[in-house]
């Protein structure tokens, strides 16, 4: 077996409340493609960042033909051999092809501080010829079509050749997420092509693509990497396993916790709802039922419930709660009508880190601390006092600046601040256990099912089909924007997740 | 008080659980830094200065500190909002001719009408913002130049001089003999709006907006409207400290406040609130405001001439915004 090109010891990297990276450890050797995949948390995103210098990890080594290395930023990286094709491009639309190809790297281009577009172009359509592509190097990048345009940043990843003795080793950071089949089969033949020259790195939540492709996969979970398979030996049954994992009884989610609602009268009615990224939806939501919407990216689902609690504009259609008109306007009139929501990113839209538990927990229902418009301090310590114990969250103080507890505990304040609400008739939760240890997860999964089992509606996105599935009475599949079916999932009668998935690609 | 926190310096990726004790020294040293400059230069000026602690010339001070803190402390609740007000100045001259010019109908009763005013045009400049998703800092600087040029057209480009010298008493007297009245409205303000700040739920949705706008608005706070009425209540400031520039000056005149802008400002920094938002608060600028008249004393005992002044406020401004920004907001500096 040949020495790695780039190999990775026991990387770590922690932020506040969450181990982005628990001592992650994998090599890649020459010439050879191998697939990282995991769900979303699992440390993808954070591993790729630290191997292009835009994350510094708090510990472990990453080593380029053996050599330590401790990357400075992408054009460190791109010195020692490392380029990245990044997920949401990286690009400037209103330069040509050959300007971004060489941006930062000009070299001759460039005399004297001026460009030579000659030149330029010439040293432009050398690294296009590279790959293949027959793109005119003086075209304006926003015309081109974002397949093209994951062309041109892989030629311009190979600038890097010119600056190393040896061959690079490529990121592709979820390259397929937007293209569509058969431009995916197109960079599929470009990443054969590439592995003639360099070491490639495919990245994705797509368990079919990776096996595809791939000569290794490592299977990353939890910021680890829990196995390292062989394509050939596997089916994307065993890999879904491997990826989701088995930390779960039935009692991780509480299943004996769940209770049937069928008689229960419609809480939420959506009809024909539209917005930017989905068209005519339409399902119910019964009283004290978790329904489940499950969707790859870009299936509309974010924007289902963001549209739903007023974050996003809505285009069309009607939506009723508890037979009542519910205008679609701003998340205060959605707060005002007993709606909460969960935000997916909890860090930014979720919790004020410095501010107090206490003003955290009480912000959206803040009237109830209140006598006309003064604040009674006294009532908001007894009231958050209660919810801290209630949900056992774990915090010196009622005072203690919420951004210093750990995932888990800014989590269940979030939670706690929908539930002082005795009317709360809508809980929209977006991702509500990303990036949370298992032990919180089952805390959170609890607090779903009281609230269920109290008549609240819940609205669910999960990053993890085996958690809607068990959490959810039923699920709604969504699709480039539509909803293209319903499964139902009783207690006790829990579909395969492959069934869904089935109907999600 | 939740709006009195002190300026995190650390990003999140670096803010360890539990801050550890140099950090935790750093953040409380930054935190009593304006009351520590406060002391010292106190203490160096009386130095070389016996005379700067004589009643004479702390009245003085005083009546030079009113306006720049009622001013201040209005571009306060805008800058902890996450915004900024460049208007202050120019609507504080527009009240000053405003005032002048209504003195006469209406003698000492006139601060009423002013502040009015002045409060509805921060109130639409806000509205503006929100409305029209500009940033406040174009659409004050454009306001800044409205009501210089509207307090121009009021006042014929010209002096306005109050001759009914006892209408506006109240607002240029010494109470019982020594306390002058500018400083205990000014006073009388920072307490007001400090009490509205912290025992109604307005001060943290201010902090909450000037922290984390989006997860403000998630939680359904009313982030519009506290927007909106934070611009208010700096207009309601800037109209009134208009009004105390009156009484001093027994006129108004359309570039009275003009050279306020950047004293307030830099009052606001110094003090220790965060350009970036969410950290800081009222208490914060009145020590700031005096640190600010006091380095304006100082300049003058050391016989620099009060031309250079503006030299001053830029260095101050540029300096106490880079100890308290907070970084971790500015993710592409421009």
């Amino acid at each position: 077996m040949s020495d790695p090109v780039l190999s990775v010891e026991g990387l770590t990297k922690r932020y506040p409340g969450v181990t982005a990276l628990d001592g992650m450890s994998f090599e890649v050797r020459p010439h050879e493609v191998v697939g990282l995949i995991g769900e979303n948390g699992a440390g993808k995103s954070t591993l790729l960042k630290s191997l292009v210098g835009l994350v510094t990890p708090d510990a472990g080594t990453i080593r380029v033909r053996g050599e330590a290395v401790r990357l400075r930023g992408v054009a460190h990286a791109g010195s020692v051999g490392i380029g990245m094709v990044f997920q949401e491009q990286s690009l400037v639309p209103n330069l040509t092809v050959a300007e971004n190809i060489l941006l930062g790297a000009e070299r001759s281009a460039v005399r004297g501080g001026i460009y030579r577009w000659r030149a330029m172009k010439t040293l432009a359509q050398e690294q296009l010829d590279k790959i293949g592509s027959r793109i005119d190097p003086g075209a304006r990048t926003d015309t081109l079509t974002f397949a093209q345009r994951q062309m041109v940043e892989v030629a311009k990843v190979l600038t890097i050749e010119e600056r190393i003795t040896g061959e690079p080793v490529v990121l592709l950071d979820e390259p397929t997420s937007v293209l569509e089949r058969d431009e995916i089969a197109t960079l599929f033949a470009q990443i054969e092509r590439l592995r003639r020259r360099a070491s490639v790195v495919f990245v994705s939540h797509r368990l079919d693509e990776v096996l595809e492709v791939s000569d290794r996969v490592y299977v990353l979970r939890n910021g680890q990497v829990v196995a390292e398979v062989d394509p050939s030996a596997v089916d994307a049954t065993d890999l879904h396993h491997l990826l989701i994992g088995r930390e779960s009884g039935g009692s991780h989610y509480h299943d004996e916790a769940q209770r049937e609602c069928d008689g229960a009268p419609v809480r939420l009615r959506v009809e024909n709802l539209s917005t930017a990224g989905c068209t005519k939806v339409s399902f119910e939501v019964r009283a004290g039922e978790v329904v489940g919407v499950a969707g790859v990216q870009g299936s509309g689902r974010e924007d289902v419930c963001r549209a739903l609690f007023g974050a996003i504009r809505s285009s069309g259609g009607r939506v009723t709660l508890d037979d009542q008109p519910f205008r679609l306007g701003s998340p205060r009139s959605a707060v005002r009508s007993g709606v909460g929501y969960v935000p997916s990113e909890r860090r930014t839209d979720g919790i004020i880190p410095p501010m107090s538990v206490a003003e955290n927990l009480s912000m959206a229902h803040v009237g109830e601390v209140c006598s006309g418009p003064v604040l009674q301090v006294k009532r908001e310590r007894g009231l958050v006092d209660h919810w801290v114990r209630r949900l056992g969250i774990k915090t010196p103080s009622p005072d203690t600046a919420i951004g210093t507890l750990s995932g888990g505990n800014q989590q269940k304040v979030v939670l706690a601040r929908w539930m002082i609400d005795d009317d709360l008739r809508l809980l929209i939760l977006d991702h509500p256990t990303r990036g949370l240890d298992v032990g919180a997860k089952s805390d959170v999964y609890a607090l779903i099912r009281d609230l269920a089992a109290a008549g609240c509606a819940v609205l669910l996105l999960s990053d993890t089909l085996e958690e809607m599935i068990a959490l959810s009475h039923r699920v709604v599949v969504m699709k480039d924007g539509e909803v293209v079916t319903t499964v139902e999932t009783p207690k006790g009668a829990k579909p395969d997740p492959v069934v869904i998935l089935e109907e999600m690609v | 008080m939740s709006t009195d926190t002190a300026p995190e310096v650390a990003r999140p990726s670096e803010a360890p659980r539990q801050p550890d004790g140099s950090s935790r020294v750093r953040r409380e040293l930054v935190r009593f830094m304006p009351l520590i400059i406060l002391a010292v230069l106190l203490v160096l000026l009386s130095l070389r200065n016996p005379d700067l602690l004589t009643q004479r010339s702390l009245t003085t001070m005083a009546d030079s500190a009113a306006p720049l803190m009622v001013l201040a402390v209005g571009i306060t609740v805008v800058i902890l909002c996450g915004g900024i007000d460049l208007s202050i100045g120019a609507l504080a001259s527009f009240a000053s001719v405003l005032t002048a010019l209504w003195v006469p109908s209406m003698s000492g009763a006139v601060v009423v009408p002013v502040v009015l005013v002045c409060a509805l045009a921060g109130v639409v400049q806000g509205w503006i913002h929100i409305a029209a998703r500009v940033p406040s800092f174009i659409v004050t600087l454009g306001g800044m130049s409205l009501w210089t040029g509207l307090a121009l057209a009021f006042s014929g480009a010209s002096t306005v001089a109050v001759t009914d010298i006892a209408a506006l008493r109240w607002a240029f007297t010494r109470i019982g003999g020594t306390v002058p009245s500018a400083l205990v409205i000014a006073l009388g303000v920072v307490v007001v709006l400090g009490a509205v700040m912290r025992f109604t739920p307005f001060g943290r949705w201010v902090a909450s907006v000037g922290h984390a706008e989006p997860a403000a608005r998630l939680a359904g706070l009313p982030v519009s409207m506290v927007k909106i009425a934070a611009f208010g209540v700096s207009g309601a400031c800037a109209g009134l400290a208009g009004v105390l520039l009156v009484a001093r000056t027994f006129s108004g005149a359309p570039t009275l406040g003009e050279s306020l802008l950047l004293p307030a400002v830099a009052a606001v920094i110094v003090g220790g609130t965060a350009i970036t938002g969410g950290h800081g608060g009222l208490f914060r600028t009145v020590v700031g405001a005096l640190i600010v008249v006091l380095l304006r004393t100082g300049l003058s005992l050391i016989g620099v001439d009060a031309g250079f002044e503006p030299i001053f406020y830029g260095v101050l401004i540029i300096i106490a915004v880079s100890v308290t920004i907070d970084r971790s907001k500015v993710a592409v500096l421009k």
